[in-house]
């Protein structure tokens, strides 16, 4: 058994590697559907003529104007703009994706020769890549010991429970936030003459800008009563109680913060309803006493909403309240791992 | 109730499961589900898309000012109240948020305090559920 596995080389990859180079030469050739995207698709819009949008005017033999039967001038407008701006029409991305495809290939390929010929030459089992790459990791960093009493932390069966999993939702939805705010962030611009522009274009250009955006939007929303509810089952079941007060302080910080996300995150788009609400907001802060005043002007930069308000809260949005979410989001976890999950009585 | 079954009881009350592979495959597969729910809310945005509204025009004041749906209910209130106290509230709400863990830290020693926290829940949920529903009117 131990010699006819030394003995056989893996040819398997090998034969997998070269039906994939094959296939990427048959792909580079001329005429297949992948080299089609070679020729430029010619631009079919003419230049724009302000002439041909005014309605032309016949003169009538008798000299009075008659105005010529109207007739719907040709749209001037681009159908897609962002393939314009992104270069897709002119084959941008072909070259790459050949390359690409012929890389992987003949990486593919040297490495089952490699894998071969380490066999044959070594006469020994193959030893998988990803063992490899954590043996030379853990031979400095020494992270899998830790690493398994981490994950072999026993957890108790009540915690099973679907109402248990509520502050694990909140955590995905903040980091699907993170990922579609970044993206929004590439082509948000946060100055009261663009903001509201940028959104149109991220909506209606940008690929997928609209799905993002709502994506976006809508998790916020999900955020907020997933943070909400949890925050209720951790208040019914008493696991705010000592020795976890500490937790919870953390938890509503998180709360207070999502909350802020929000209001800051209302203003971006500087529509009319976004100016209003931070008007009225702001103003409400602005009611209390002895530190209203100093509130007031802190939030908006001065004393009323403006370029510098919505630059305030863009920078609050996306650089302070994040990284202040990780700092709270990371001693709050750390806590639950420390004091376990409280035991209902 | 029989020995025994006071035994299994006890027994299964301390039972564990290992947080590899039981509670994070679970994890897992919540999130699985949530990001099929978060990918059809893209998929269908011009659907859910929230409208965007004109752009905005510090001369034009409009007739309704709405804020964000989870300030609706601290909005009704601030509409009854004179504005110091609608300011005031939210502080004190969240100050006494902060403060409950050292407020009423004890341990419970039966199940009554779950009830009673249970009930004051429902009560408040219902409560700033129907004025978030009158703010958004």
């Amino acid at each position: 058994m131990q010699q006819s596995r030394r003995r056989a080389p893996r040819f398997r990859m090998a034969a997998v590697a070269v039906a994939l180079a094959l296939l990427a030469t048959a792909a580079m050739l001329p005429g297949s559907p992948v080299a089609r995207g070679d020729q430029p698709i010619p631009d079919g819009h003419p230049p724009f003529d302000a002439a041909r949008l005014a309605v032309p005017v016949e003169q009538a033999p008798g000299g009075a104007a008659r105005p010529a039967p109207v007739v719907a001038p040709e749209s001037q407008q681009d159908p897609c703009l962002h393939c314009h701006i992104s270069g897709e029409n002119t084959g941008i991305t072909t070259e790459p994706m050949r390359w690409a495809l012929a890389a992987a290939a003949g990486m593919v390929f040297a490495f089952g020769m490699f894998q071969s010929a380490t066999v044959w030459r070594t006469r020994r089992p193959w030893t998988p890549l990803t063992a490899r790459a954590v043996g030379w990791l853990d031979e400095r960093y020494t992270f899998t010991e830790p690493l398994s009493k981490l994950l072999g932390k026993p957890v108790p069966k009540f915690a099973m429970r679907w109402w248990y999993c509520l502050g694990g939702i909140t955590a995905f939805l903040f980091g699907v936030q993170a990922v579609t705010g970044i993206m929004l962030a590439f082509y948000y611009r946060p100055t009261p003459e663009e903001a509201y522009q940028s959104i149109l274009y991220i909506q209606e250009q940008v690929r997928f800008g609209g799905a993002v955006r709502t994506i976006h939007q809508w998790s916020a929303n999900g955020m907020i009563v997933m943070a909400i509810a949890h925050m209720a089952r951790t208040f019914i079941v008493g696991a705010y109680k000592r020795p976890r007060e500490l937790n919870w302080v953390s938890g509503a910080l998180l709360l207070l913060l999502t909350l802020v996300f929000g209001f800051t995150g209302y203003l971006l788009p500087w529509d009319q309803r976004a100016y209003w609400a931070t008007t009225v907001g702001t103003e409400i802060g602005g009611a209390i006493p002895i530190i209203g005043d100093l509130t007031l002007v802190m939030l908006r930069v001065g004393w009323d909403v403006t370029a510098a308000t919505l630059s305030r809260f863009y920078a609050l949005h996306v650089i302070i309240l994040p990284v202040a979410t990780l700092a709270a989001m990371g001693a709050h976890f750390l806590m639950v791992r420390r004091l376990g999950i409280a035991r209902p009585l | 109730m029989t020995e025994k079954a006071i035994e299994k009881q006890a027994s299964e009350e301390e039972e564990t499961v290992p947080f590899f592979p039981v509670q994070l495959m679970r994890e897992v597969r919540v999130s699985f589900g949530l990001l099929a729910v978060v990918v059809l809310v893209g998929a269908l945005w011009r659907v859910f898309a929230l409208e965007l509204g004109e752009p905005a025009d510090p001369m034009v004041t409009p007739a309704h000012t709405k804020p964000e749906w989870y300030f609706l209910a601290l909005y009704q209130v601030l509409k009854f109240v004179p504005k110091t106290a609608g300011a005031v509230i939210p502080v004190v709400l969240v100050g006494l948020l902060f403060a409950l863990p050292f407020i009423d830290g004890k341990p419970d020693a039966s199940r009554r305090p779950t009830r009673i926290r249970f009930a004051v829940t429902a009560v408040l949920a219902v409560v700033v559920v129907a004025m978030t529903i009158w703010g958004g009117m």
